[in-house]
């Protein structure tokens, strides 16, 4: 088993790979979740000791201060580990999204992951922490939802410049995930239909993602091959 | 959505055309035929063979005016989303507005545009559209984090959309990897000492990457340099980008933003 107990910021953390993230490392560790849902519909959903903020991402500078202002209420002067997991994007017809539709998902997966990398960077710096960047397989392009690709692709570029930059000091990782059974697709407004079934089990994912998190690698792609091979059980702890 | 008539003259819009390789396409544009409508939030001089209009890219409201107007001008045949700003030094140091700044011109705008001329059918069929990323797609670009995460994603925006537009206007999306250019720009940016007669004149890049797109490519990296470079980015990202640190993050003497 792993030791020290790790103060720990997930975004995102209210559903999906993110909550079951929280779920596995919530006994372990301190967690602070930000999400987009308000306190009363959240909390429900974290286990218990979880710490939370309502910080929705299509306002970047603002969630990065809320997000700052909940670590320092927190009383932490350090951190471990900042997951930025939380995404969204929109399934579309011919590879045409509306203007509101590109924003959102560029705020939300892009620009937000960026500010707060640069606003909580003196946390991490203080712990020798890890940052890890929660991509996508789609990050290489996917004309059913451009923007959300493309997002993908701009965390994945974010994370090979930071961890160049950050070298010694705050590992610096990009993690891309597979298709998974989450929400997600429905609420995108895409119906994978019968494939959904062979999508890796969010729990499983997370499980992934969690060794991967503690072998600070990257980029790292998280799908089938691993899955298949018993990723979720072989892959380490935090 | 059917284009059953073809306009006259062949229309063509390019934006960041005030200077650099934007002014370069506008140029050339105009100088092969292209009744060339240019785009930048600094004006192009008065003399200049194209018809500019002045927006900032980086003001959503600007960007949705902008795309009402465009779509009563197009439909375009050659589109060119071009415009670029940077901000180089250590990631932390840049203001959050600055970044925040980046990649609403560098990503965002060039994708709400794209999008909303297709949608008001201004993309003529059978035409070209061509985004410029940068070399630094193929390798990390530590010293430019936030420039290099906006033009890999404006990359995988084309690739994206590459089909799907094919498809549907008969429209081929390629993406540019220009490397270093000799332009005012790269010399605002780059590391005190460095050698701007090693880089390519923006005229060279523009004829290159618009031969390129006339041939339907995806891929374009223009000249022998980068196309090496976009090799062994493929090959070994790791230590490209290692050297990347040294040649530029381990030189930087100052923010620019």
């Amino acid at each position: 088993m792993t030791g020290a107990r790790r103060r720990i910021v997930i975004t995102g953390g209210t559903s999906g790979i993110g909550l079951e993230l929280v779920r596995r490392l919530s006994g372990r560790h301190d967690i602070l979740v930000a999400g987009r849902r308000e306190d009363a519909d959240a909390l429900p959903v974290l286990p218990d000791g979880v710490r939370y903020v309502h910080a929705p991402l299509t306002d970047p500078e603002a969630a990065t201060q809320a997000i700052a202002e909940a670590i320092l209420k927190a009383g932490w002067v350090k951190l471990d580990n900042l997951v930025l997991n939380a995404g969204t994007g929109f399934a579309v017809d011919g590879g045409i999204e509306t203007a509101g539709q590109i924003r959102d998902t560029l705020a939300v997966n892009l620009t937000a992951s960026a500010l707060l990398a640069r606003a909580l960077f003196p946390w991490l710096d203080k712990a020798g922490g890890t940052l890890t960047f929660v991509g996508s397989v789609a990050y290489k392009g996917q004309g059913l939802f451009p923007a959300y690709a493309a997002s993908k692709a701009g965390l994945h570029g974010l994370a090979r410049a930071l961890r160049a930059e950050w070298a010694g000091r705050v590992a610096v990782q990009v993690v891309h995930p597979g298709p998974t059974r989450t929400e997600m697709h429905q609420k995108a407004g895409h119906d994978p239909g019968r494939l959904r079934t062979i999508f890796i089990p969010a729990y499983s994912m997370a499980a992934m993602l969690e060794g991967v998190i503690a072998a600070r690698r990257s980029p790292v792609t998280l799908s089938f091959g691993r899955y298949w091979t018993g990723g979720a059980a072989w892959s380490g702890r935090l | 959505m059917e284009w059953t008539a073809v306009s006259a003259a062949r229309k063509a819009l390019v934006t960041g055309a005030s200077a650099g390789l934007g002014r370069a396409f506008a140029e050339r544009l105009a100088a092969g035929g292209h009744a060339v409508t240019g785009i930048d939030r600094d004006a192009a001089g008065a003399d200049v063979p194209f018809d500019h209009l002045l927006c900032d890219l980086a003001d959503p409201g600007a960007v949705d005016a902008l795309i009402a107007e465009l779509a009563a001008r197009g439909p375009f045949d050659r589109v060119i989303l071009n415009a670029g700003i940077s901000a180089t030094g250590r990631f932390e140091t840049i203001p959050p507005e600055a970044h925040a700044r980046l990649l609403a011109v560098n990503t965002e705008a060039p994708m709400v545009l794209t999008a909303g001329l297709a949608a008001a059918g201004a993309l003529g069929r059978g035409g070209r559209l061509i985004f410029v990323s940068s070399l630094s797609h193929f390798t990390g670009y530590p010293g430019a984090a936030s420039y290099g995460a906006s033009k890999d994603a404006l990359a995988a925006y084309a690739r994206s959309i590459r089909k799907p537009f094919e498809k549907a206007f008969g429209v081929s999306v390629s993406v540019a990897c220009p490397g270093p250019l000799r332009t005012d720009h790269a010399a605002r940016h780059a590391p005190e000492g460095t050698d701007a007669k090693k880089r390519m004149p923006p005229d060279e890049a523009a004829r290159r990457i618009l031969a390129d797109a006339e041939r339907g490519r995806a891929m374009i990296t223009p000249g022998s340099g980068a196309a090496m470079f976009a090799l062994l980015g493929r090959l070994a990202p790791g230590p490209v980008t290692s050297a990347m640190k040294r040649i530029i993050y381990d030189k930087l003497d100052r923010s620019v933003f």
